[in-house]
């Protein structure tokens, strides 16, 4: 892991900061195609920070892994950007559904090609989306961030759509532990959830 | 998980686009362009939502293409460790079984299947317990938890396990 750790720095000082960037080639010979657990933060440490911040950040999640493995485990704002906007599946659903009906008078144009990831994200995006009305669930979930939980563990409770609060700590256990996360605030954001459920 | 991003992108464009129409010009391209691929750090961008700002072309040198960097939001889909989502299984062997959710490809293996699921061959593979009340087969929705990403050029594929708490086969393809 150390040695990833120089590897990483000497990369960033040749390529200088990607921040913001979309230059896919750069990326691509930045960084190493490689499959481990622990590899996404390091690699995501490799775009994300300075070079003299990313030995910090990779020996830094290590002992912290060793400490508490459940903290890094779902910390998934640890690694994104400031302008990263979590979206829940419902309110994706509903954005990429307004594209399509633009899509729809676009098609005719035999040069335009929608790609095959927009479908699959639009019918993956309505078919998990368990909440007719985004914004009531937005109104019901937003005020668990005055408790702790992060915009991400937000979206993913929504996207889930856990029946207690038991689930939640159980399928999200970085809210558990030094966190001290009450579970009476989501306890009841769940009950208000399930009187918004969406009739069959 | 979806995100709401704004990327940059430097967009070279012929001569023979320009005129009164060089916005429109420039907007199809980087759609065309861009939806679609994959990255690393930002996933698939599944669609573009709208265009932030077109700053000023610089011509090249040597060559008659103008430069125009162009920052322009867009949905991507990019999964994490540790997130929790739904997937519909497409494919199931002895080795374990994939999954897709949206654009990307999920493989649970065998070891992080619980263990009183075992494998059946046969014209529908499948995983199922010892008394036969849980069967995960192809078009099955799972709930998994992703334990690893590894990033293509062109695709990023996960490694998933339903081994923990109030993980598993949601929805029964047979019983719908």
């Amino acid at each position: 892991m150390s040695d990833k750790g120089g590897k990483a720095g000497s990369l960033l000082s040749s390529k200088g900061s990607l921040k913001g960037k979309d230059d896919s080639a750069a990326k691509a010979k930045a960084r190493k195609v490689q499959f481990s657990t622990e590899g996404l933060e390091s690699i995501m440490s490799n775009g994300a920070k300075s070079g003299g911040k990313v030995d910090k950040v990779a020996n830094g999640g290590k002992s912290s892994a060793a400490k508490d493995p459940h903290q890094n485990e779902h910390r998934v704002d640890q690694e994104l950007p400031e302008n990263f906007k979590c979206l829940m599946d419902c309110e994706a659903a509903v954005m990429l559904q307004g594209i399509q009906d633009h899509m729809v008078m676009l098609s005719r144009d035999p040069a335009i090609k929608i790609p095959a990831s927009f479908d699959k994200g639009l019918h993956y995006a309505k078919s998990s989306s368990k909440h007719s009305n985004p914004e009531s669930v937005r109104n019901i979930l937003e005020p668990l961030k005055n408790h702790g939980l992060t915009e991400s563990e937000i979206c993913v409770i929504a996207n889930v759509y856990p029946e207690t609060a038991d689930v939640v700590f159980a399928l999200l256990p970085s809210l558990k532990g030094k966190r001290g996360i009450n579970s009476q605030p989501i306890e009841d954001s769940m009950n208000e959830l399930a009187k918004l459920k969406q009739p069959m | 998980m979806f995100f709401h991003i704004v990327l940059e992108r430097n967009m070279q464009l012929h001569p023979r686009y320009f005129g009164r129409n060089l916005r429109d010009n420039l907007v199809s391209k980087l759609m065309k362009d861009v939806e679609g691929t994959c990255s690393g750090r930002h996933g698939f961008v599944v669609a573009v939502t709208g265009i932030e700002n077109i700053g000023k072309g610089l011509i090249r040198d040597g060559t008659g293409f103008v430069t125009f960097p162009v920052k322009y939001q867009c949905v991507v889909f990019r999964p994490f460790k540790g997130e929790i989502l739904e997937a519909v299984v497409t494919m199931v062997n002895k080795m374990g079984f994939f999954a897709e959710a949206g654009p990307v490809q999920i493989f649970v293996s065998n070891h992080l299947i619980p263990d009183d699921m075992e494998f059946q061959s046969g014209d529908m593979p499948n995983y199922t317990t010892s008394d036969g009340s849980v069967k995960i087969q192809k078009d099955s929705e799972v709930r998994l938890k992703i334990i690893g990403t590894r990033v293509d050029a062109t695709e990023i594929f996960c490694i998933g396990t339903i081994k923990d708490d109030f993980l598993g086969v949601i929805n029964d393809p047979t019983t719908v």
